[in-house]
């Protein structure tokens, strides 16, 4: 990352929120993410939708700073990412919780990096006070290793709320539930999220979920993972899953599985064209 | 290595006592009593008991029909079981003197071990520097430094020390670096979302998430430790458990030496089940 394309940067984007430009990222030589431009304004929900292998977890990774990307830049409020940060809570898909640690502790912990300044009785009492938050009050004593796959994953939000994070990255978190729990969990997220106004980058493969959720569908397709596009979801909100029956909500899911389709079939193709000069 | 590891593997054996409970469900409640000291011993089910009884009646003929000066080189049960118990009060000396070179040792070899295998594990660097030296030394068999730790050290407490420290210290510490290089790459990704220090990932996530190889680790030394102490014992101890076996060896009293060998055993037994509680007792979150 040179000073020039930091400063060059800022003279003609937007500085508030979360900004790509031209994203590469190659794992072992094979492209991964090629020619990714997004911006993710301050308190919009944002998902990323796409089929699976299409990068979009990595793409997450990449605002987390857990990786860095081979070429182009990434930056969040004007300062470039470099490195994993307290701006940017992630919550994983199904691992966000140490399990020798109860659920308190975990959030305790979050709280002891958060506010460094308070003490050991604040930091008991706020832990309890995000955890019933998300509905586990009863829960606080408990390890995760004895909760449900929905319970961890509250546990895992209200680490991430402990961390007091403006922008949340969440990483197919509601993938591994069941439909009534992932339900409960998209209705809470949504009146968490309004209630604190934090950027969200939700990562699914859920196309329901996506537009149930978010202000804005980014849509991925994959070899190499790129942006086909992007979707102004047009729903009022609150949201009601009555939404579902919706003419309108019926024939923009219909549009988004129309383009995974396609990308679909042009990956069939690519992958038998040698096969079959060969054959 | 792997089969010192291998004897002592909770979950498996655990699993298996309770699942291989071959009575229905009515006979295990009545026979609870009976079924929870069977569980202390890990003996699963009557087997293990017939096995044993078994063993001590073939040992009970065998004394028995062998009359060229058997009965003391080959004591029968009961006499043994009469040796151990007039023995007692020397074997218990014993045990405190050889504790007092075990405990020590054992604790700062397991710690060194610990501290050492998880700073050499999370840092490349050391890893790439220690590992050729470990490859080197781990293999050697500790009981090959005794005449030379006995030559080269002030007092044979420091001796037996040594070769003790350097029998856990190797299976601790490779354990835990193997354990800590190859942790799950999400325990890493949380502790850098938290902002968390070396220092802080090092204590609060690195080292409970290595605790299972650890444990295998120390499991392997502590059986080591016996080893190594009763084995330099042997060269030149005053009192101690393997001192006791040599000396009533060079007496040729061997009810008193065989009485030695079982007593010891039971030691060892004990000291690894105490090691299987503390284990599960730590590894709760294992589930």
């Amino acid at each position: 990352m040179s000073a020039a394309s930091v400063s060059q940067s800022g003279s003609y984007r937007s500085t508030s929120g979360l900004d790509v430009r031209a994203l590469q990222f190659a794992y072992d030589g094979a492209p991964v993410l090629s020619d990714i431009d997004l911006q993710v304004a301050e308190g919009e929900f944002l998902c990323l939708l796409g089929p699976s292998g299409c990068g979009k977890t990595t793409l997450l990774r990449l605002l987390a700073g857990l990786d860095l990307p081979a070429a182009g830049t990434i930056s969040y409020n004007g300062s470039l990412i470099q490195g994993p940060s307290l701006e940017r809570g992630v919550v994983f898909q199904n691992y966000s919780l140490f399990p020798w640690f109860t659920l308190a502790e975990n959030i305790e912990l979050a709280l002891s990096k958060s506010h460094p300044q308070h003490d050991a009785t604040w930091r008991r009492n706020h832990a309890r006070d995000y955890l019933t938050r998300v509905g586990l009050a009863d829960s606080v004593g408990q390890y995760p290793s004895l909760l449900s796959g929905g319970m961890q994953q509250r546990g895992a939000i209200a680490r991430a709320l402990a961390l007091g994070s403006p922008v949340l990255l969440m990483d197919e978190p509601f993938g591994a539930l069941d439909p009534i729990n992932r339900a409960k969990l998209q209705d809470l997220l949504l009146e968490l999220w309004v209630n604190s106004r934090r950027t969200v980058v939700f990562v699914t493969h859920d196309v329901e979920e996506a537009l149930y959720l978010s202000d804005r569908v980014v849509i991925l397709a994959s070899s190499p993972g790129r942006i086909i596009q992007e979707i102004a979801v047009p729903f009022e909100r609150p949201r009601s899953r009555r939404l579902f029956g919706s003419r309108e909500f019926i024939e923009l899911s219909e549009h988004i599985n129309e383009l995974f389709r396609e990308d679909v079939l042009q990956r069939i193709e690519a992958d038998s064209l040698p096969a079959l000069v060969k054959g | 290595m792997a089969s010192f590891g291998s004897q002592s593997n909770p979950a498996v054996t655990s699993t298996l006592s309770t699942a291989a409970q071959p009575y229905g469900v009515d006979a295990a409640k009545s026979k609870s009593s009976n079924i929870s000291w069977l569980k202390a011993l890990r003996l699963q089910g009557k087997e293990g008991l017939l096995f044993i009884a078994g063993v001590i009646l073939i040992w009970q003929l065998i004394s028995s029909f062998s009359h060229f000066s058997g009965k003391y080189l080959f004591p029968s049960p009961l006499l043994t079981a009469q040796t151990l118990w007039t023995s007692l009060p020397e074997l218990l000396i014993g045990t405190v003197y050889s504790f007092l070179i075990l405990v020590p040792s054992l604790a700062l070899a397991i710690s060194i071990g610990i501290v050492w295998g998880l700073i050499v594990g999370i840092t490349p660097a050391l890893n790439r520097m220690f590992s050729p030296f470990a490859r080197f030394a781990s293999p050697v068999p500790p009981t090959i430094y005794i005449p030379y730790a006995i030559a080269l050290l002030p007092t044979f407490h420091a001796a037996a020390g040594f070769v003790v420290f350097i029998g856990v210290f190797w299976p601790v510490f490779l354990n835990t670096a193997n354990g800590a290089g190859a942790l799950p790459q999400h325990y890493r990704d949380n502790a850098r979302i938290l902002g968390l220090a070396k220092f802080e990932y090092l204590r609060r996530v690195a080292f409970p998430a290595t605790l299972p190889q650890i444990f295998s680790g120390i499991s392997v030394g502590l059986v080591f430790a016996f080893i190594m102490l009763t084995v330099a014992e042997l060269f030149g101890a005053s009192k101690g458990l393997g001192r006791f076996v040599q000396f009533y060896a060079d007496y040729a009293d061997y009810p008193r030496m065989v009485a030695g060998i079982l007593y010891t055993g039971v030691v060892v037994w004990i000291s690894m089940e105490v090691l299987e509680r503390i284990k599960k007792r730590s590894l709760f979150w294992l589930m």
